[in-house]
């Protein structure tokens, strides 16, 4: 299928040739990727077990895997299986000496300069060549000089083609159906007798009957958090318990769904009838600074200037104590979450505060409403895509906080 | 890895190999042999082609280019001759060396012990 009749194709040839580019400006002869981003972004694939690609300065890339993986991962990608190698604990075929034997055939004399990727994430899979790898690949390459040069992927990779979004745009849709599954559910006294656990399985149900491949989430796939585990300071991570809903409560239920490597990340917030008027109070700010974030999302603006804007509303209103000041997190194919652009801040690796987003950008609009004192809070996470003007949210499951009898 | 050795072993894989038993493989492989008795280095190079032995190549010095390249020591190969040793023990410790894609190297395994068995077959003296 081409470009022309798959809404969900990407050019990976293209992106391969446009990595290769960048190669030879920074005098790179051979780039070694290990991020499970580097692998999506490359491989069309998804790579679960430690694995690397290595992509020369001309031709097609080639991709090493735990040999158990590797063909079905040479099946799921775009490329052929004479450039899917599995690596295993056999003379000659370990990760090591595999693929520095692969790096100096490629290269003329072993000699050249081989990008790697290195860094810290707070993201646990991110895949940065570990110190030990590095170490091993330095001793095994005596002829390379190994540099840093994940920008050269993160760069190519911040503005998302039609494809990229087509493809969140799908898991987007399943998670819709997850969420519809779990109203549908809950209504009418279906709530009685739930556990956290259970929402997050009819939501996978659904979800997966829709076609979703995974809750991808590192965050135990789909987090439900109901009662006090709804307002835990600054918790917008709430794997799903076995905690039972109750009555008079809050419950907050964030899915995930993936489609193709794009990602579906949406959260929906109820209330538990009875419903107090304080707790309709909390539950209208938090639709409200929803509302106005996603009204103020485009291109040209910065997390810093976002979050001063929104926190000064949540003042004025009087609930800026239970707003967490951050409102997105990063989101690229399978493997990229949380970095936003290059992630080239004050703080290494973290997100830059001043970064000026571009129309094309995916970020996920993400905001956490929490007090502890009185057990409640909300969650809103949403994928958008930046234009010049405005954003466009990518699930479209109705904005309210739900009142389930 | 004398000549006479070469001929049997060509003679006995064309005979009871049938290209059906090698699953009518195209591949080829080349056994490197490091230390042999008279302390050179010898090759053995098999290349099939729709399950029939095409060639069966023993040589010194490095190797024709082969989908799959084995080297060990030849006491190694002795070893797994004698069934002393299994090729993948031999493999997983490191005695013997597979340059090769290890995805398709695996399909190719039970094919490779085939071959073996026929070959730990002939008399030889070590």
């Amino acid at each position: 299928m081409d470009k022309s009749d798959d809404p969900y194709f990407i050019d990976f040839p293209g992106r391969i040739r446009a990595i290769q580019l960048e190669m030879a400006k920074q005098g790179i002869d051979a780039y070694l990727g290990s991020r499970l981003r580097t692998l999506s972004w490359t491989l069309d694939a998804f790579a679960p077990w430690r694995s690397f690609v290595v992509i020369p300065a001309e031709g097609l890339p080639t991709a090493f895997t735990f040999v158990i993986d590797a063909a079905r991962l040479a099946d799921d990608s775009w490329l052929d299986e004479d450039h899917v190698m599995g690596f295993a604990p056999m003379g000659g075929q370990d990760q090591i000496e595999l693929i520095a034997d692969f790096i100096k055939e490629l290269l003329p004399g072993g000699k050249g300069r081989l990008g790697i990727e290195s860094g810290m994430s707070n993201y646990l899979p991110e895949g940065n060549l570990t110190h030990y790898e590095y170490e091993r690949y330095a001793r095994a390459l005596p002829g390379c000089e190994l540099v840093n040069a994940h920008t050269i992927i993160d760069r190519l990779a911040t503005i998302k083609d039609a494809g990229t979004i087509n493809r969140f745009r799908e898991a987007s849709r399943m998670v819709d159906i997850g969420h519809q599954a779990v109203l549908d559910a809950l209504q009418d006294g279906g709530w009685k007798g739930k556990t956290e656990t259970e929402i997050a399985g009819l939501a996978a149900y659904a979800m997966r009957k829709a076609g979703s491949e995974w809750e991808w989430s590192f965050t135990g796939g789909n987090e439900i958090a109901s009662g006090y585990r709804t307002g835990l300071v600054g918790g917008a991570c709430t794997p799903a318990s076995r905690r039972e809903l109750r009555e008079g409560e809050p419950l907050m239920v964030d899915l995930h769904a993936m489609f193709k490597l794009g990602l579906g990340d949406h959260a929906h917030n109820y209330l538990i009838a009875p419903v107090t008027e304080r707790q309709r109070w909390h539950a209208d700010n938090f639709i409200d600074i929803v509302k106005r974030t996603l009204q103020t999302y485009r291109a040209g603006i910065t997390p810093s200037g976002l979050a001063e804007q929104m926190i000064g509303f949540a003042d004025e209103r009087g609930f800026a104590d239970y707003m967490v000041p951050g409102f997105e997190h990063g989101i690229g194919l399978m493997g990229d979450e949380w970095r936003i652009g290059l992630n080239d801040g004050p703080f290494p690796y973290w997100t830059n505060p001043d970064h000026v987003y571009c129309a094309g950008e995916l970020i996920i609009c993400a905001m956490q409403y929490a007090c502890p004192d009185e057990g409640i809070g909300f969650r809103y996470e949403n994928p958008i895509v930046l234009h010049e003007d405005h954003c466009e949210p990518l699930s479209a499951f109705p904005l309210r906080v739900d009142e389930i009898h | 890895m004398s000549p006479e050795w070469r001929d049997e072993a060509e003679k006995r894989l064309r005979t009871e190999l049938s290209a059906e038993r090698m699953n009518f493989v195209t591949s080829s492989m080349s056994n490197v042999y490091l230390n042999c008795p008279d302390g050179g280095s010898r090759y053995l190079v098999f290349r099939f082609e729709n399950g029939e032995l095409a060639e069966l190549l023993l040589g010194q010095g490095e190797p024709p280019t082969a989908e799959f390249k084995i080297t060990g020591q030849y006491e190694t190969f002795a070893r797994i001759t004698r069934a002393e040793l299994s090729s993948h023990r031999a493999l997983m410790t490191g005695k013997l060396k597979l340059k090769g894609n290890m995805v398709k190297a695996l399909k190719l395994a039970a094919i490779a012990d085939r071959m073996n068995k026929v070959l730990s077959k002939i008399p030889a003296s070590y």
